[in-house]
C-alpha cells in the first residue's frame, strides 16, 4: 500500500496521464477491490455494518444544547460576556445602527445620483445610467428601508473585513513564520460553506446582526489579507531596489512604493471580499441579519415566490452595483481624466445635506409598484401548465421525480446503506493514499468515522449523493463551454457577461428562479448548485488551456494533428492541473450550495443546519450537521487538490 | 592624474552568495576554481577580490559579459548587497561599516543610481519620480517639484512632467531615470546596464547624451555595461571583470594596444580601433630631431581614423601636436598599420 504514496519514478514524471496509468491505477484497483471484497464479507458477517451503527453516536448534541443553555443562562453574568463577548457585540451593534441611521437620514435621491456618478466615474457613462435605474427599482419594489438596513451590515461587515484583513495582508508579507500561519488558517476558512459559520457564532450570541456581522467577516476576510500579501510580494524588486537606492526608510518605501503598487490586487482583494460578504449578509438573514435577505428567506419558506423574486432582484442589482463599481476602481488607469467628477460630487454631498434637514428620506410612495403579483400568477401558471403539461407525464415536476427516482436516491441508497459503511470508509483511505500519502489516506478514514461517530452518517451520504450528481452535471456541461471558450474568442465574448453575471448573483438568491420552475425538494437544490458552480468549471477550463503555450499547440499543429487529437494528446493534459481545479472549485461550490438548500427541501446536512439555526431546541444537532459539512468539505478539498498536484508537470531541471 | 581627488575607494571586495560563505571565501583564497567552490559548498563567488580607485571628475567603466559579477559589484558598492569582506569608501565615508541610518544618509545625498530597465515608479508621474529622492529626504513639495522640472528640462523632457513613464518611449524613460538619479545632487552616480535596454541608434543618441552632460557635470561615474563599445566610447578608464574578479584595468587605448590575455583579445578582435585609438597612443615621443615643416599635423586627441587618410597620401609620418600647437610626437604610418592589421587579425 505504501508503494503508492512513492511520486512515480523518474520515467514515469512526464505528464499526468501517463503517471497515473503507469503507477498508480492498477494499484488503485488493486486496493478498492480488496476493500470492496472484504468489506462485503464483514457486512455479511457481522450484524450492523451496514448503515452506520446508531449505538455509536457519541451525542454531541446532547452538550452542545446543555451549553447553549448555560451560555443563556449566564449571559448577562459570567465574565466570557460581561468582559470580553458583550463589549465587541455592543461595539458592533452601535456601529451598524450608527451607520444605519445616518444611511436613513440621507435623503432618498441622493442614493440613484450617488450610485449613478460613481459608477460614471469608476467605469463608463452607460454603468453610470444603469446603476441609476437600478436603485429606482430598489425603491420602487418597495425595499428601501430593507436595502439600506442591507447596506449598513455591509458597511460595517467590509470597514471590519478591511480594516482588519490589510494590515493582516501586511503582517503575512512582513513575516514568512506569520504567513506560514496564516494560509492554513485562511485555507480552511474558505473550505467552509459559509452557510456553516452562522451556527458557533449564534451559539455564542444568540441571533440577531452581531453574530451575522462577525460570520459575515470570517467569510469575506481571506481574499483581501491573501491579496493584499500577493500585491506586496510581487512589487518588482528593481522597484524596491530604487526606492532603498534613494535612502528610503522601509516605512518610506512601503507607504510610497510597495502599497501603491500592490494596489490593484489589493483593489482586487476588497472586489472578492465585498463580493463574498453580499453574499453572506443575504445567507445570514438566517440568524437574524434581517435586510433584503430576512425578506427572501421569509418569502421563500412560506413559498411567495413573487416576493422572493422581487426581493432577489434587489439584491442581485446592489451586488452588481458593489461588484461593478469596486472593480471599476480597481482597475482604473490613473492616468484618465476624472477632473469633472469633483463639481458633481460635491453637488451629491451639498444635496445630501440640504435634503436630509429637509427630512426628504423616505422613498416617496407614489412611486411604488410591484410585480409579486404576476410573479405568483405565473409561478401558479407554470405549476398546472409546466410542472406537469396537461398531465402528461411531461413537465419539471415528473422531470424532477425521474432524476431524484432514478439518481439521487438510488445513489443516497447506495452511499448510505448499500455499501457498508466500513467500505466507504475504505474507499476514502485508498484515495488518500493514492493521492498524496498515508496523511492524507488516514485524515480521510479519521474525518469519515467522526461523520458516523457524530450520527450524521446518513445525512452525510445523501448530502454526497446530491454532491455528486450536481458536479457530474457540471462538469459535463461546464468543461466542452470552456474548451469551446478557450478554442473560439466570440464564444468566449459571447459567453462572459452570462457567466459573470451568475457568479455575481449571492447563492441563495439563486434558490428563488429555480424553485419557481421545479417548487421544492432535492432538484431544486441540485440544480441551483448547478448554476452556481458553473462559472467556476468553465473558466478554469478555459484559463488552462488558455495557458497552453501557443508554441507547443503549433508543434502539435505541424505534426498534422486534427483538432481532436490535439486537444487530446497536447491541451488536455497540459491543462491538467487546472482542470482540477475547476473540479475542486465545482466541488467546493456545489458543496455550499447543497448545504443551503436545505432550506427548500434539500434534505441531508444542509437541512439539519437549517433546523439547527431556525429552532433553539435543535442547536446540537445543527451543531453536529455543521461539523460534518465542515468535515465533507475539507476531505472533497483535499483529495481534489492532491490529484491536481500530482497532475502538474515536474519542476524544471535548475 | 596630478592633482586628482579621490572620491570612491574599493580594496578587496569579495561576494560570495550561498550558506557557507566563511569556507568558500577560504577556499576562493587558495585559488580554488569558482566552479569548484560551487560543487563542493554551493557558494558563488559573485565579486573576487577586486581592489580599485575613482578620482572626481572620471568615468570609471566595469565591462563584463553576464554573469561575470559586474552587477553584483555596483550592488555591493551601495550595499544594496552586502559584501562579504572588503572596504568600499565614497567620499571619504566607509560605506561598508555605515549603520542603517547612516547608510541611508550617504545613499540620501552621496550617491544614485541608474537602473538597468529604468525601474520608474509606474503608478507615480514622471515629474514623482524625478522629485522621489528629495520626497525621501523630506524635501517640502513645491521646492522638489520645481527642482523636478528643473532636471527634466536639462535632459530635455520639458512638457512630460505630468506623463505616467509607461507613456514615454524607451530612451525618454530612461532620462527620466537620469533626471531622478541626478535630481539628489549625488556625487557618485552608479550606472547598472542603463542603455542595454534600447534600440541601437537610441542608445547611440543616449551614450552622446551622456558624454555631453558628463562634461559639463563632471561627476564621478560608475558605468556597468556588457558592450566593449560602449565601454570605450565613455570610459576614462576601463575594468575588464571576468568570474567576479578584474582581468584587466587600463585606458581604452592601453586595453587595446596591450590586451592583459586571450580573454581581453577576444574582445578587441572586433574593437572599431580606429575610431577609438587617439593619435597619442601610438604616437612616438619627439626625440631631438626636429620635424620637417611641410609634414602633415595631426592633433594628439585626433583619432587614427582621421590620421589613415593623411599617411596613405604621403610617405611621412605625422606630427602630432598637444592643443597648443606644440609638436610633440611623430604618428609612423607602420606602427598605425601594426595595430589595425592586429586587430582584424
Amino acid at each position: 500500500m505504501t508503494a503508492i504514496d512513492v511520486p512515480g519514478g523518474p520515467t514515469a514524471r512526464l505528464g499526468g496521464r501517463l503517471r497515473l496509468r503507469d503507477s498508480g491505477t492498477g494499484r488503485l484497483f488493486g486496493a478498492l477491490v480488496v476493500v470492496f471484497v472484504g468489506g462485503y464479507l464483514a457486512s455479511w458477517l457481522l450484524p450492523g455494518f451496514g448503515v452506520f451503527p446508531e449505538s455509536w453516536d457519541v451525542g454531541f448534541a446532547e452538550p452542545i444544547d446543555r451549553a447553549r443553555r448555560w451560555l443563556i443562562n449566564n449571559q448577562t453574568t459570567h465574565g466570557l460576556y460581561t468582559v470580553f463577548l458583550n463589549p465587541i457585540s455592543d461595539a458592533i451593534d452601535a456601529a451598524i445602527r450608527w451607520i444605519e441611521s445616518a444611511l436613513a437620514w440621507l435623503p432618498w435621491y441622493v442614493y440613484p445620483v450617488f450610485t449613478g456618478v460613481g459608477l460614471w466615474w469608476a467605469r463608463s457613462r452607460m454603468a453610470g445610467l444603469l446603476g441609476f435605474l437600478g436603485v429606482w427599482v430598489i425603491g420602487v419594489l418597495e425595499l428601501w428601508e430593507e436595502g439600506l438596513s442591507t447596506l449598513a451590515l455591509m458597511g460595517v461587515s467590509v470597514i471590519i473585513s478591511l480594516a482588519i484583513g490589510i494590515p493582516l495582508g501586511i503582517a503575512a508579507w512582513r513575516s514568512d513564520r506569520f504567513a506560514k500561519l496564516l494560509r492554513p488558517t485562511l485555507d480552511a476558512m474558505q473550505t467552509m460553506p459559509g452557510f456553516v459559520y452562522l451556527i458557533p457564532f449564534v451559539l455564542l450570541f444568540g441571533i440577531g446582526r452581531v453574530p451575522s456581522v462577525i460570520s459575515v467577516f470570517i467569510f469575506a476576510v481571506p481574499p483581501v489579507v491573501r491579496l493584499t500579501e500577493v500585491g506586496l510580494r510581487n512589487v518588482a524588486p528593481s522597484m524596491v531596489e530604487a526606492s532603498e537606492m534613494f535612502g528610503a526608510t522601509d516605512r518610506q518605501t512601503l507607504r510610497l512604493v510597495r502599497l501603491p503598487q500592490a494596489r490593484p490586487a489589493i483593489l482586487a482583494g476588497v472586489n472578492q471580499t465585498i463580493m463574498l460578504a453580499m453574499s453572506m449578509v443575504v445567507i445570514a438573514a438566517f440568524i437574524g441579519a434581517g435586510g433584503l435577505g430576512q425578506v427572501v428567506l421569509r418569502s421563500l419558506s412560506s413559498l411567495h415566490v413573487g416576493r422572493a423574486t422581487e426581493a432577489g432582484v434587489a439584491i442581485v442589482i446592489m451586488a452588481i452595483i458593489l461588484d461593478r463599481f469596486s472593480q471599476g476602481i480597481a482597475t482604473a488607469d490613473p492616468g484618465r481624466d476624472a477632473r469633472w467628477i469633483r463639481p458633481l460630487f460635491g453637488g451629491t454631498v451639498a444635496a445630501a445635506i440640504v435634503g436630509g434637514l429637509l427630512n426628504h428620506s423616505a422613498f416617496p410612495e407614489a412611486l411604488n409598484w410591484q410585480f409579486a403579483g404576476y410573479i405568483d400568477d405565473a409561478v401558479g401558471w407554470m405549476q398546472i401548465h409546466l410542472y406537469d403539461i396537461a398531465d402528461s407525464g411531461i413537465g419539471t415536476g415528473p422531470f424532477s421525480d425521474f432524476v431524484t427516482l432514478n439518481l439521487v436516491s438510488p445513489l443516497r441508497e447506495l452511499f448510505s446503506s448499500a455499501i457498508p459503511w466500513p467500505v466507504m470508509i475504505g474507499i476514502g483511505v485508498v484515495l488518500g493514499l493514492a493521492a498524496r500519502g498515508i496523511r492524507l489516506g488516514l485524515g480521510i478514514g479519521a474525518a469519515l468515522t467522526l461523520i458516523g461517530l457524530l450520527g450524521t452518517w446518513e445525512n452525510a451520504m445523501d448530502t454526497l449523493a446530491q454532491v455528486v450528481v450536481a458536479v457530474v452535471v457540471t462538469l459535463i456541461i461546464g468543461i466542452p463551454l470552456g474548451i469551446l471558450a478557450a478554442q473560439r474568442d466570440r464564444f468566449q465574448t459571447a459567453l462572459n457577461p452570462f457567466l459573470d453575471f451568475l457568479q455575481t448573483i449571492p447563492s441563495f438568491v439563486l434558490l428563488v428562479p429555480v424553485i419557481m420552475l421545479f417548487h421544492v425538494g432535492r432538484i431544486p437544490g441540485i440544480i441551483a448548485s448547478i448554476l452556481y458552480a458553473l462559472p467556476a468549471a468553465v473558466h478554469y477550463t478555459d484559463l488552462g488551456l488558455r495557458r497552453v503555450p501557443h508554441e507547443i499547440g503549433e508543434a502539435a499543429d505541424s505534426f498534422g494533428s486534427t483538432r481532436l487529437q490535439r486537444l487530446r494528446k497536447v491541451d488536455l493534459p497540459l491543462a491538467a492541473p487546472e482542470l482540477m481545479v475547476a473540479i475542486n472549485q465545482t466541488i467546493m461550490l456545489v458543496l455550499s450550495m447543497v448545504v443551503i438548500a436545505g432550506l427548500v427541501g434539500g434534505g441531508g446536512l444542509g437541512f439539519e443546519a437549517v433546523k439547527g439555526l431556525r429552532r433553539s431546541d435543535s442547536v446540537g444537532s445543527g451543531f453536529e450537521a455543521g461539523i460534518a459539512i465542515v468535515l465533507l468539505a475539507g476531505i472533497l478539498d483535499r483529495l481534489t487538490r492532491a490529484v491536481a498536484d500530482r497532475l502538474r508537470p515536474p519542476p524544471a531541471i535548475a | 592624474m596630478p592633482g586628482a581627488v579621490r572620491t570612491v575607494g574599493v580594496s578587496g571586495l569579495w561576494k560570495v552568495f550561498g550558506r557557507k560563505p566563511a569556507e568558500a571565501l577560504a577556499m576562493a583564497r587558495e585559488g580554488v576554481a569558482r566552479q569548484q567552490i560551487q560543487d563542493e559548498t554551493g557558494c558563488l563567488v559573485g565579486v573576487r577580490d577586486v581592489t580599485f580607485e575613482v578620482n572626481q571628475g572620471e568615468t570609471f567603466v566595469v565591462m563584463g559579459l553576464s554573469g561575470s559579477g559586474k552587477s553584483t559589484l555596483v550592488r555591493c558598492m551601495s550595499r544594496l548587497v552586502e559584501p562579504t569582506e572588503g572596504r568600499v569608501e565614497i567620499c571619504g565615508a566607509d560605506l561598508t561599516a555605515a549603520d542603517a541610518a547612516e547608510l541611508r544618509e550617504l545613499r540620501r545625498h552621496k550617491i544614485a543610481m541608474v537602473f538597468q530597465h529604468f525601474a520608474l515608479f509606474p503608478h507615480r508621474r514622471v515629474v514623482d519620480n524625478v522629485a522621489y529622492g528629495l520626497e525621501v529626504q523630506g524635501v517640502e513639495r513645491n521646492e522638489r517639484q520645481e527642482r523636478a522640472r528643473e532636471l527634466l528640462s536639462t535632459v530635455g523632457l520639458d512638457g512630460w512632467s505630468d506623463h505616467y513613464p509607461q507613456q514615454l518611449s524607451g530612451g525618454m524613460q530612461q532620462r527620466v531615470g537620469l533626471a531622478r538619479a541626478l535630481a539628489v545632487d549625488p556625487e557618485v552616480l552608479f550606472f547598472d546596464e542603463p542603455f542595454s535596454a534600447l534600440d541601437p541608434l537610441i542608445r547611440r543618441d543616449m551614450q552622446d547624451e551622456f558624454l555631453s552632460l558628463q562634461e559639463r557635470l563632471q561627476r564621478t561615474l560608475i558605468f556597468i555595461t556588457h558592450d566593449f563599445d560602449e565601454a570605450l566610447k565613455l570610459a576614462d578608464r576601463i575594468a575588464i571583470m571576468r568570474d567576479g574578479a578584474f582581468v584587466q584595468v587600463g585606458t581604452a587605448a592601453e586595453i587595446l594596444t596591450e590586451p592583459a590575455n586571450d580573454y581581453v583579445r577576444a574582445f578587441t578582435q572586433d574593437a572599431p580601433i580606429a575610431k577609438v585609438l587617439l593619435a597619442c597612443a601610438l604616437m612616438r615621443p619627439l626625440a631631438e630631431g626636429a620635424p620637417e615643416g611641410s609634414w602633415e599635423r595631426i592633433s594628439t586627441l585626433a583619432p587614427l581614423e582621421k590620421a589613415l587618410p593623411l599617411l596613405l597620401a604621403s610617405p611621412n609620418p605625422l606630427v602630432v601636436c598637444d592643443a597648443e600647437g606644440e609638436p610633440v610626437g611623430l604618428l609612423h604610418g607602420e606602427d598605425v598599420a601594426e595595430v589595425v592589421a592586429g586587430n582584424s587579425r
